[in-house]
């Protein structure tokens, strides 16, 4: 009875960690609009290069070769959807590195490490929150495409895709961890997300079919989670294809999670265990 | 102390002023400096010099990957028919080749005041008997040299990677181009950078304007795919007429969307560009001093 109310009190205190890292996060972002507005607008800018690229390349606004590589001829949503998965990597790997980081910078880290909690739940505080900007913010880019670029999305298939992109979110919080777990050693986290970013943006099929990779580039595009992210969203969106199509795709995906989730826990541990032995923490 | 004093005369430090060779002098070594002082600090981040040495080729490839997707080869007969040439990926390299620069003008120059600031350097810099602009020339230089180097591994690369039907004969005449095309660029950098010393989140100022210019840019496609507006907008920035005279002198068959004299309306820009941004830098310079801004980040 008594140690049954004490893991009750337990879970409490550990939820109470998670709520107020959520809270402290969106009110830092809260603090600084111009941001959000960045956010939930420019990226859209970064793509619209390319769909001009395709007018001027085929002349309209399908292409017969995309059609036989993809099964669907039109670049625009093709180009959109990448860009607006590609923008969780961009939030969540940077937010998440960069925000141990910035704890580090505001002269926090140390009370942070310190403060008497398991830190997982404070990572899971950070993670969650990163998450939820990362989703306004998508939203945000799916809604002014949809209105600038006449797609058409219903209902039906936003389901399926909510669920893949929380596969997504999985697999990208296993990186975040393990990134900052160099942070907390290495410090300079910046180019690490920064390289892992490149690594993405080349070998995942954000803006071109894995298709047009060489072999030895595609085995590579196979092991990163927004591979298999992008190729289901897709499907369901541009194929209209169901779940029975792509259950592979999506098995992959989740086995991807599973040893990134726990290969960033078990790295963050170790490096945190680390610097406190070294007194490394406090550096920046 | 007297001035007659012989101890006084060795502690005397004489300053040039006003517009003469030896302050011309001090100032260039001044930026000299400043771009020593540059590449010492890249020198100290080793893999961050690697991967800014490569990113140029990094963000060219979905470009080219994307182009050939499009079209199923490096041939686009719809391109053909918009500038005379369907080679799309020496068209979009030596699009490509320029946009890291217009990343100088905005990045390195835009927030090389900004980044002593986070080092907390500014304030002594500030008070250095030297032109501030010398600092920001300085950065620049650095940032030029090294996305130049960028700009040759991206040539090699795509070179033995793809091959590209360059002309020779209009490297001379491309390089003029891209000479009076850094002079106004650098003029852009110079407004960029007086907005950091007052925007707290200048990034957000300088990236939006980027993205802007990006797409106001025929980097990967022709000007005339444009919106008409968006086309005489164009004008007002060099890297348009610049990419258009490059590709002119250098792609065979390419015939020029717009612009007329390409040199004549760099030139144009160069001077107007670095004559609004001294004037902005200076007025800023004065207001953050009065203001007590500079310790504010």
């Amino acid at each position: 009875m008594i140690e049954s109310s004490y893991q009750q009190s337990v879970l409490r205190s550990n939820l109470f960690v998670v709520w107020n890292e959520i809270v402290k996060n969106i009110k830092t972002l809260l603090a600084y609009p111009t941001i959000i507005v960045f956010w939930a607008i420019f990226p859209i800018f970064w793509f619209i290069p390319f769909i001009l690229q395709g007018q001027a390349f085929v002349g309209g606004l399908e292409s017969a070769n995309f059609a036989q590589i993809t099964g669907s001829g039109e670049y625009v949503p093709f180009i959109v959807i990448g860009a607006v998965l590609n923008s969780y990597v961009n939030t969540l790997l940077y937010g998440m590195g960069e925000n141990i980081r910035k704890e580090a910078y505001q002269g926090t880290l140390d009370y942070v490490l310190a403060a008497p909690c398991n830190k997982a739940y404070v990572l899971i505080g950070k993670a969650i929150s990163e998450s939820l900007s990362s989703t306004i913010f998508a939203i945000s880019q799916l809604t002014i495409s949809v209105l600038l670029f006449g797609m058409s999305i219903t209902l039906g298939v936003m389901v399926p895709v909510f669920f893949i992109v929380i596969l997504l979110i999985l697999g990208l919080y296993g990186i975040a961890l393990i990134m900052a777990a160099f942070s907390l050693m290495y410090k300079q986290s910046y180019d690490l997300s920064e390289s892992i970013g490149y690594i993405f943006y080349i070998f995942a099929p954000v803006r071109y079919p894995i298709e047009s990779l060489p072999t030895w580039a595609q085995i590579f595009g196979k092991l990163i989670p927004l591979t298999y992210a992008l190729i289901i969203v897709r499907s369901f969106m541009l194929l209209g294809a169901d779940l029975s199509t792509v259950y592979l795709e999506v098995i992959a995906l989740l086995i991807i999670d599973l040893a990134l989730l726990l290969a960033g826990f078990y790295l963050f541990s170790w490096m945190e265990e680390k610097t406190r032995k070294s007194g490394a923490i406090s550096h920046h | 102390m007297d001035k007659s004093n012989r101890e006084y005369r060795l502690r005397e430090v004489n300053c040039p002023t006003g517009f003469n060779w030896g302050n011309l002098k001090a100032e260039l070594k001044a930026v000299w400096e400043s771009n020593v002082k540059d590449w010492k600090i890249e020198f100290a981040y080793p893999v961050s010099f690697i991967r800014q040495l490569i990113s140029p080729l990094v963000f060219l490839l979905p470009f080219l990957l994307y182009g050939i997707a499009l079209v199923g080869g490096r041939y686009s007969e719809n391109l053909a028919q918009l500038v005379g040439s369907g080679d799309v990926v020496t068209f979009i390299f030596t699009g490509y080749m320029l946009m890291g620069f217009i990343g100088t003008a905005v990045w390195a120059m835009g927030f090389s005041i900004r980044r002593e600031s986070w080092f907390g350097t500014l304030e002594a810099i500030y008070v250095t008997p030297s032109s501030r602009l010398g600092q920001v020339l300085g950065m620049a230089l650095h940032s030029t040299v090294h996305q130049t180097l960028g700009t040759i591994i991206q040539l090699i690369v795509i070179y033995f990677t793809f091959g590209l039907a360059l002309k020779i004969e209009g490297i001379l005449p491309a390089l003029g181009i891209f000479a009076l095309m850094m002079l106004a660029l650098y003029g852009f950098g110079i407004v960029i950078s007086a907005l950091g010393l007052i925007l707290k989140e200048g990034w957000v100022v300088s990236d939006s304007l980027y993205s802007i210019m990006t797409i106001l840019s025929p980097v990967a496609y022709p000007l005339i795919v444009l919106p008409t507006v968006a086309q005489q907008a164009s004008a007002l920035f060099p890297t348009a007429p610049a990419l258009i005279g490059m590709r002119s002198f250098l792609i065979e068959n390419y015939h020029a969307e717009a612009f007329g004299n390409v040199f004549l309306h760099l030139l144009a820009l160069g001077a107007a560009w670095i004559l609004f941004g001294v004037v902005v830098f200076r007025l800023t310079d004065v207001y953050v001093r009065k203001r007590g801004l500079l310790k504010k980040f």
